[in-house]
């Protein structure tokens, strides 16, 4: 297993690579002069100049990418033209609204993906099977844009139960953790741990479940409803899919016909016996649905104005603020390979016989 | 004495009975059939013209003069929702082909050479789908410029290693068969042995997957414009007219409602005839 682990690592690194390679890239395939493009039309010579010097510019490419790749090795991902703060800051409050976002929707897709699976696998060819079945292929057809804007009208707008957007109500105090304890600390080690803490505090329903906050939980999580939903229903409608197909499977193996002639009641017969072995494939599923989660989270933040990383992306698009632009993406998609790697891994910890192929 | 052979079948012909036997994909074939339909037909059947504005009654609900009403600028809905078929449908069907031709052709490459070759394509792709396939379509279009053309090389591009990995393992399992050895014994060349031994194996998933992933083009090519980064305005397309009526979702919902329909039943046709198609062409590969 540790043998196989490392030959994975090992293997992560062109790709890592690769990654660094075209995220520099971004920047440099601009058509025309970058820095002209990111300072806008009404930027002056001088200006243009002094900026192509701040930015390394004017180094031959090799040189320039060797000092990107440096930067990034250190945490360095560059400051946002607009707004001139520091990439990492703005990830580090973005990135948590997103995470929980994506834990949010998987838990939705999860919950109700494979109790319909293994109820329509069950009771196979009932009606409950149809419209299961039925339900998922108009799941998976769906834009995830447009069932967020039909959620907010129905649930937000007309029946009022939910919030229609946003993460927390304004007006709703939710103080970070180090605030809440009193915690100060200082000196290197001090300033990484307080950083830490601050971070972890911008994952809204982590921080009010640990400083006992029960107004601002309750508002989070109402918050977090109709997003996760929307965003949710494409994974569950394939998590429904792979579970029914892969107990149905399983279901016709001798196994479980000789659990039910030695008399085993029926919920040991699906839950001890054939749910084990009709997972794996199943987590596998959740596993790169979880990856896609994080890019399909992109336009269901447009709709919810969830401050997460992917609107993040869009609106430094759209405002042309390229490095902002560049680290977003470059944390994304190491992250998108680090569920992937551990996808790989607990699924050849879960089915030995992966490991030797 | 006149000897009566079983009648003739080809694999095709199975492959169409069988497909036609399913309902699910009959379904898939009579939505996009429609869709078809409204995209060649559209200057015909379209009521009104698709970029005429009545700033004078914007948003106004469906009525017997306008079945989905007018949007935020006074367009008849139901005109644009028929013209937005041409363009998602070109959209799909453009950049799938466009990834099936490039992918096809590294995959083959990469399979037939073997060594390096094969060692270095393959990384590269790697490294392509170690990206979320919409977030390297957004950088794409990010770099290009928004714009329709752009989003289409954008969706091609990030689609080119799901063909070219099915290639390469077609092409690496044909390679070894006693009829590709047979026809390098008898002096083929290596193009000929390719092109007319190899490729037709790699046929039946190319179909299947190459229908789906129209689906999911469409999908994403509304996403894109959605956000602005695709079809400009006024063009009449499905996602960009959802993104500029997102708006007025609570005031005047038929504005998204209808555009966002027209993109799931697109996208539901293609994953039914998708899957149809898998089930007929390979009974093997059924879920």
């Amino acid at each position: 297993m540790i043998r196989y682990i490392a030959q994975r690592l090992v293997m992560l690194i062109p790709v890592l690579i690769g990654i660094s390679i075209v995220t520099f890239s971004l920047l440099r395939f601009i058509p025309g002069d970058p820095a002209r493009v990111m300072l806008g039309e009404h930027a002056t010579a001088e200006q243009v100049a002094e900026f192509r010097k701040r930015m390394g510019l004017d180094d031959p490419l090799p040189i320039q990418y060797i000092r990107y790749l440096g930067r990034i090795v250190r945490g360095d991902l560059g400051r946002a033209i607009r707004t001139n703060e520091l990439v990492t800051t703005e990830l580090a409050q973005r990135l948590p609204a997103t995470v929980e976002l994506t834990l949010g929707a998987m838990f939705i897709a999860c919950l109700f993906g494979i109790t319909a699976g293994i109820i329509a696998a069950y009771y196979h060819n009932s009606l409950f099977d149809l419209v299961t079945m039925v339900g998922a292929l108009i799941g998976v057809s769906m834009p995830v844009f447009w069932l967020g804007l039909i959620l907010m009208y129905i649930f937000g707008f007309k029946l009022k139960w939910l919030p229609p957007s946003g993460r927390i109500t304004p007006g709703i105090p939710l103080p970070t953790i180090p605030e809440v304890y009193n915690i100060h600390l200082t000196g290197p080690v001090g300033e990484k741990v307080m950083w830490l803490l601050n971070f972890l505090s911008n994952f809204y329903i982590l921080n009010s479940l640990v400083t006992g906050n029960w107004v601002a939980l309750v508002d989070c999580i109402k918050h977090l409803i109709l997003p996760s939903l929307a965003l949710g229903t494409i994974p569950m409608s394939i998590i429904a899919r792979m579970t029914r197909s892969s107990l149905l499977e399983v279901l016709h193996q001798d196994y479980i016909r000789t659990a039910r002639a030695k008399g085993l009641r029926e919920r040991a017969v699906i839950f001890r016996h054939a749910l084990k072995n009709a997972f794996l494939p199943v987590i596998t599923v959740i596993g790169l649905e979880l990856g896609y989660l994080l890019a399909g989270a992109i336009l269901t933040e447009t709709i919810f104005s969830w401050p997460g990383m992917g609107r993040l992306v869009v609106d430094r698009i759209l405002a042309r603020d390229y490095p902002a632009v560049q680290g977003s993406v470059l944390v994304i998609a190491v992250l998108f390979v680090f569920i992937n790697l551990a996808v790989d891994i607990s699924y050849a910890y879960l089915d030995p016989r992966i490991r030797y192929e | 004495m006149e000897e009566r052979l079983p009648a003739q079948t080809t694999l095709f012909r199975d492959a169409l009975r069988r497909l036609f036997r399913n309902k699910l994909a009959i379904i898939g074939m009579v939505i996009l059939g429609l869709f078809v339909f409204c995209a060649i037909f559209a200057p015909w059947i379209a009521p009104y013209d698709p970029i005429a504005q009545d700033i004078t009654r914007r948003r106004e609900p469906p009525s017997w003069e306008h079945p989905f009403g007018l949007d935020e600028v006074g367009r008849d809905l139901l005109s644009r929702v028929i013209y937005g078929a041409r363009v998602s449908l070109y959209v799909g069907v453009a950049s799938v082909s466009l990834a099936i031709i490039a992918g096809t052709l590294i995959g083959a490459v990469s399979g037939y050479a073997g060594g390096w070759i094969d060692n270095v394509i393959m990384r590269i792709m790697d490294i392509m789908l170690a990206f979320p396939s919409l977030l390297l379509a957004i950088a794409i279009v990010a770099i290009l410029g928004p714009g329709l053309l752009n989003m289409l090389y954008a969706i091609a591009f990030v689609s080119i290693p799901a063909y070219a990995r099915i290639v390469r393992a077609s092409v690496l399992a044909a390679k070894e068969m006693d009829y590709t050895l047979a026809a390098r014994a008898i002096g083929c060349s290596s193009s000929r042995i390719l092109f007319r031994h190899i490729m037709p194996n790699c046929l039946t998933p190319i179909i299947v997957q190459g229908t789906l992933g129209i689906a999911t083009a469409i999908l994403d090519a509304a996403g894109l414009s959605f956000l602005g980064l695709g079809a400009q305005p006024p063009t009449p397309e499905w996602g960009a007219m959802l993104g500029q009526g997102r708006g007025s979702v609570f005031t005047a919902p038929h504005v998204v409602i209808f555009p966002g329909l027209a993109i799931m039943l697109s996208v539901l046709g293609f994953n039914l005839l998708g899957d149809g198609l898998r089930d007929a062409l390979d009974p093997r590969l059924r879920m």
